[in-house]
């Protein structure tokens, strides 16, 4: 009985860490894989992976980069059995242009739009900042670079993204 | 000392770097306090561009029959993420979903509100603000739950943290919350509902964030309806 009561609080734990993280952790999912089912694929597959470990999750206020962990490794996977060698760019962009218009405005439809095109090793640091609110040193231990690359790839990654979206870069400065 | 071109590598980096040295070249710098702000503005864009809505759980398409404890977990999450959808969810879910709509809100400013611009706001709450709360940089009556708040930001040494005062919302304790992002803290206020006072990121200092709520709420002064 106490080992069913102490059940049913460990899956209600796990259960509101889960519903408090999903959105942030299908957003992730989204901009690493630019494909709204396969995130959902990606973050379903990660949330079953995390029940299964959850032992080793040890202290719950490391938990979303511990799920975000777990997802990079299941978009790895997912890569690996999909065989998804090449990226038609037109055809991810009208594929989720629903999803990339969804707010009604322009301005955030392109860049949205301008998203998708960044590259990978772009983007994701890009993302790991500016929504899930990560430090460079955070960025650089989840990607395993050095503080110096995710500056580099940081300040790239938003050069070329200002550009895409016709902003002013004359003022910018060169590497 | 830095020049212009090595500030503007490391903003492009990190809009949000807080190092005294690109403040100290941003404060004697024209050019580049233009070249921050239009940057900040494109940033608080961009935040919200990844900000894209997301559908809820979805607990079919389980593909394997060895995990039913993890599939009844998925159907609580479907049933927890319509939930959060619901007008019934918390107030900190609320105040943190508040937070999406306001990306610009956040920049890191020395300009105040014009007192006048402020007075206004706050009117909606029946109060003005004493001095002791900090510079606020972003004052703005915003519908939250059906009613018109004041929705602040304060300028801080661990950067710009919001304040929310929801005089329609009551809590009985205090009531830390950390979700999607956004570290932070609803008090209770008596006879007067709560505040909320939060800040962005996963370092956000807990503690620091309820001294400033305690710092806050003593400067706020009640000027009855």
């Amino acid at each position: 009985m106490k080992d069913h009561i102490g059940g049913n609080l460990k899956r209600a734990r796990f259960q509101a860490l889960c519903q408090t993280l999903r959105p942030d952790l299908l957003r992730f999912a989204f901009w690493l894989s630019r494909d709204m089912a396969l995130a959902e694929d990606v973050v379903q597959e990660t949330m079953l992976r995390a029940w299964k470990a959850q032992d080793s999750l040890l202290n719950e206020a490391a938990a979303k980069p511990w799920f975000l962990t777990i997802i990079r490794r299941e978009y790895a996977r997912s890569f690996e059995r999909k065989r998804l060698a090449t990226v038609d760019l037109d055809e991810l962009i009208a594929r989720e242009e629903p999803m990339l218009a969804a707010a009604q405005d322009q301005e955030l439809a392109e860049l949205r739009a301008a998203l998708f095109k960044l590259p990978e090793e772009y983007r994701e640091p890009l993302v790991l900042q500016v929504l899930m609110g990560y430090t460079t040193a955070e960025i650089a231990a989840e990607l395993k670079l050095s503080n110096a690359a995710v500056l580099t790839r940081l300040f790239r990654g938003r050069k070329q993204l200002r550009a895409l979206c016709g902003e002013d870069t004359s003022l910018d400065p060169e590497e | 000392m830095m020049n212009c071109a090595q500030y503007r590598r490391a903003i492009l980096a990190d809009p949000h770097d807080a190092d005294p040295e690109l403040r100290s070249h941003l404060d004697g710098c024209r050019d580049c306090a233009g070249f921050t702000e239009r940057l900040l503005r494109f940033e608080g864009r961009l935040e919200l561009a990844m900000r894209v809505n997301t559908p809820a759980a979805r607990a079919e398409g389980l593909r394997r029959g060895w995990l039913a404890m993890a599939a009844s977990v998925l159907i609580l999450v479907a049933a927890g993420s319509l939930w959060l959808g619901a007008p019934n969810r918390s107030l900190a879910a609320d105040v943190v979903a508040h937070m999406a709509g306001e990306p610009q809100a956040w920049a890191r400013t020395d300009i105040a509100v014009p007192p006048a611009d402020l007075a206004e706001v706050l009117s909606d709450a029946h109060m003005r603000l004493g001095s002791g709360a900090g510079m606020v940089s972003y004052a703005s009556s915003c519908t939250f739950r059906g009613r018109l708040v004041p929705h602040l930001v304060v300028q801080t040494a661990m950067g710009p943290v919001t304040v929310m005062v929801l005089v329609h919302d009551s809590v009985s304790k205090q009531a830390p919350f950390d979700q999607e992002g956004y570290r932070g803290v609803i008090v209770p206020v008596p006879g007067h509902g709560s505040i909320a006072v939060l800040a962005r990121g996963q370092d956000a200092d807990l503690d620091a964030i309820k001294g400033i709520a305690a710092r806050v709420q003593s400067a706020i002064v009640w000027t009855g309806s």
